[in-house]
């Protein structure tokens, strides 16, 4: 009997044991899962400009839900909930309030309208709508202000109203009507973002690619042809990285320069057509960072290329649908340059029907601020001008692409417009023609502009986040503009660089909410009092049905009849 | 939601099997032997079924109720009741005692505590500890209890029809029909569920109600039974 104890006890053992060990595995693999809703959500930039932090601090989120900035008293403890707020109906003097004197809060998700989600880039919006949409606009514009130039030390979301997280809200908004902000004891959402602590961009690169179509050079002749230059950048910043677009700025400046491209070179296709000027084409980064690309780019230049360059039409927000377009220049209007490149802009611009004024603005060298990109070409002795519907120089981090420059805000017709504009004035420079009675790239013939690769290609980077330190080298943007101008040009190069090292990024730019209906630990205890009534009830049902009363009296007694045996 | 929860329902599911072991005189025969045996006889009719079901039935893209793929699921459902058969037959000890109702009772927990493991344990342990609250695993507890009455009431029926020599004549057919009646249930719910529309609540309280009554219905037939005997 013992034997077969022991002999069954070892048997036990090594089966039990590795029950436990495989119960072990199989806990460590179960994930979380089971949410009302999981939402695509994109965080707010982080980054530092020489040390100093700016955006939002923080990544990951586990605090209950709450909507509204008065939801309780003034004075509650909004530290541990999160707010979810719909941009629509934002209040932008609390918000201000809020950052501006850093009281704390556990996190903040704003909800922006669904015609920006980039899956909703077809759909058309009613005309009737243009105000709202004008008012929207502005009140994002202010809202990426605030927060790109403050210093959140908690985590910031962005996402789309859908129609799961507006039902979610609406209860949410029920819930607190009644006057209980969610904690833990008394129930309601929980929003959960689980980020990885959001590290730096150890060496952020910027991608300059170009592309260089070269003129006719007569038989005989070695001198250097002139070169003129067209130059965008491509890159965007923004309130929100994964969502930074930027459809006008400066989309509209690359589709305009593939298109001047395309057009120039089925002109230079042929030799009997090919100009007797060079073409060189740039697709700079880093613009919003004082156009460090684009100073880059030029120092990299063999310096023969750059003393060749006649001038450079640098291309920024292009897209008017006010028919105004500026010519900003550094040098003064007087120059016999810019004289020249004005009167030919302006005479094909009265041709078409559109305004071009002269701006002049003064570079000052010891300010490290470049505003616009022709001030990197004016710091070289090079003749630039920067053609764009703005008629200010915009601050540091300001037009470049944020979360209000979309699609649906940006004109294809006037791009179509720039486009004419700027070919026609070249050509008609390159081929000597100015002031003639010329339409070389007419509309109806074959160098006509094509408005459905403007379109094509607005559309592309339209749905395209392009902030250049989460771009790589190989990254398929990239890849897509090099072919491009290697379809209309002869000879393409990237460079690729490290920017500076003012500014400093950091990864983590959007993740998945998940958020879940919890009920409040006070509703587990009382399950627990139920069940464990439930249990003594039936044990003791039980016993008095098969054993009979005496046997549950006794069970309570045997302690006291023991002690009354010993004694 | 979260370990409390998930501690919650599993006492809900498994609270009762402990409670019947301690509050009946199980624990005075050695019955782990034959729990463990019962168990094995459990897993054994499982596969046997599973292996039948996928067989010999089509996997129905419809939510109606199809009468007879529900037949076939009821004949494949006697399965259980033969497994039940042999375990009674063959497991207990005819020696150990007159009160074959403790055996069956015994058999019958055991049963139903391998059918909770088996069905219940894996789903609670990866729902119940998520965030998300539903009241899904507080009815699955609900369901289990249900399911363990039931289990109870279909072992001392079936100890009656094969155990007992001795029967009252007239009590033979009620025997045989609550034994069918026990031993289709599954096809009962799915009725309800497929047909009726019934949602999961409903048929929780609707299983419920039958356990009760099934086992105040075999506990009378049994002391009817015990009568003459004695």
């Amino acid at each position: 009997m013992e034997k077969s104890r022991t002999s069954s006890s070892v048997l036990v053992e090594p089966v039990y044991s590795s029950v436990v060990a495989l119960l072990i595995i199989v806990m460590a693999c179960v994930e979380l899962c089971d949410a009302v809703t999981v939402v695509d959500v994109y965080r707010l930039v982080q980054y530092d400009i020489g040390g100093v932090p700016f955006g939002s601090r923080l990544a990951a989120l586990n605090h209950h839900a709450g909507s509204s900035f008065l939801s309780s008293s003034p004075a509650a403890d909004l530290s541990r909930t999160v707010l979810i707020l719909p941009v629509r109906e934002l209040n932008l003097t609390f918000i201000t309030e809020y950052i501006g004197q850093k009281k704390p809060l556990g996190g903040l998700l704003l909800l922006l309208p669904p015609i920006f989600s980039p899956q909703n880039i077809e759909t058309e919006d009613g005309a009737a709508e243009y105000s709202a949409k004008d008012l929207l606009k502005e009140v994002l514009n202010e809202l990426e202000r605030l927060l790109v130039h403050a210093n959140i030390p908690y985590p910031v979301y962005f996402g789309f109203e859908d129609e799961h997280v507006s039902t979610v809200l609406a209860d949410i908004k029920k819930n607190d009507a009644t006057g209980q902000p969610a904690t833990a004891t008394t129930g309601g959402y929980k929003l959960v973002v689980a980020a990885p602590e959001p590290r730096k961009i150890a060496s952020p690169t910027i991608i300059n690619i170009q592309g260089w179509l070269p003129g006719l050079r007569a038989d005989g002749d070695s001198s250097q042809l002139p070169t003129i230059a067209v130059v965008a950048s491509y890159d965007t910043f923004g309130a929100a990285p994964a969502l930074s677009v930027g459809s006008d700025s400066n989309g509209s400046g690359v589709v305009a320069l593939l298109e001047i491209a395309r057009l120039f070179s089925m002109l230079y296709s042929n030799p009997k057509t090919r100009g007797r000027y060079n073409l060189l084409f740039a697709l700079t980064s880093g613009g919003p960072y004082n156009y460090n690309g684009t100073h880059k780019w030029l120092r990299s230049l063999d310096q023969r290329v750059r003393e060749t360059i006649d001038y450079a039409i640098c291309l920024n927000t292009v897209a008017s649908s006010g028919d105004d377009l500026w010519i900003h220049v550094s040098k003064p209007p007087e120059n016999a340059y810019i004289k020249q490149i004005f009167e030919g802009f302006s005479t094909v611009s009265e041709e078409l029907g559109i305004k071009v004024g002269l701006k002049h603005k003064k570079i000052n060298i010891s300010n490290s601020r470049v505003a616009w990109e022709h001030e990197q070409f004016s710091r070289l002795r090079v003749t630039a001008a920067t053609l764009s519907k703005l008629s200010v120089a915009p601050d540091l981090l300001e037009s470049t692409g944020g979360l209000s420059d979309n699609r649906h805000f940006t004109d294809e017709a006037s791009i179509s417009r720039s486009v004419k504009l700027v070919s026609e004035s070249l050509a008609r420079h390159i081929y000597g023609q100015e002031g003639k009675n010329i339409d070389i790239f007419a509309d109806g013939s074959s160098l006509s502009v094509n408005p459905s690769y403007i379109r094509t290609w607005l559309r592309f980077l339209s749905t395209t986040p392009r902030v250049a330190p989460f771009l790589s080298k190989n990254d398929p943007l990239i890849m897509a503009l090099k072919k491009e101008l290697a379809d209309h040009t002869v000879e393409v190069n990237v460079q690729q660089e490290v920017l500076d090292g003012m500014f400093t990024f950091y990864d983590s730019t959007s993740g998945k909410l998940h958020i879940y209906q919890v009920a409040s630990v006070t509703f587990d205890l009382l399950l627990l009092l139920v069940l464990g009534s439930y249990l003594i009830t039936l044990f003791s049902f039980l016993v008095i049905t098969t054993r009979g009363l005496d046997d549950l009296i006794s069970i309570f007694r045997r302690p006291t009849s023991r002690k009354a045996k010993t004694a | 939601m979260t370990i409390f929860h998930f501690f919650n329902c599993a006492i809900l599911t498994f609270g009762p099997h402990a409670v019947y072991y301690s509050a009946t005189p199980l624990s005075e025969y050695d019955t782990i032997g034959t729990s463990i045996k019962a168990a094995v006889v459990y897993l054994v009719t499982s596969l046997v079924k599973l292996v039948c079901l996928a067989t010999f039935l089509k996997v129905s893209e419809s939510e109606s109720f199809d009468p007879y793929q529900e037949l076939l699921k009821a004949l494949i459902g006697f399965i259980d009741v033969a497994g039940l058969y042999f375990a009674l037959t063959q497991l207990t000890h005819r020696n150990i005692s007159q009160n074959h109702k403790f055996q069956a009772v015994g058999l019958g927990k055991c049963w139903a505590f391998a059918d909770a493991v088996l069905h219940r344990l894996a789903p609670l342990w990866v729902g119940a500890r998520g965030l998300e609250f539903t009241w899904e695993y507080v009815l699955q507890g609900l369901e289990a209890n249900a399911n363990l009455v039931l289990s109870i009431s279909l072992a001392a029926l079936g100890s009656l029809m094969w155990l007992r020599k001795n029967k009252p004549q007239t009590l033979i057919p009620i025997i045989y029909l609550f034994a069918g009646f026990v031993a289709t249930m599954p096809s009962i719910t799915s009725y309800l569920r497929l047909s009726l529309g019934w949602h999961f609540p409903e048929i929780v309280a609707f299983k419920l109600f039958a356990s009760l009554g099934t086992a105040f219905i075999s506990w009378q037939l049994f002391s009817a039974c015990q009568r003459p005997s004695n």
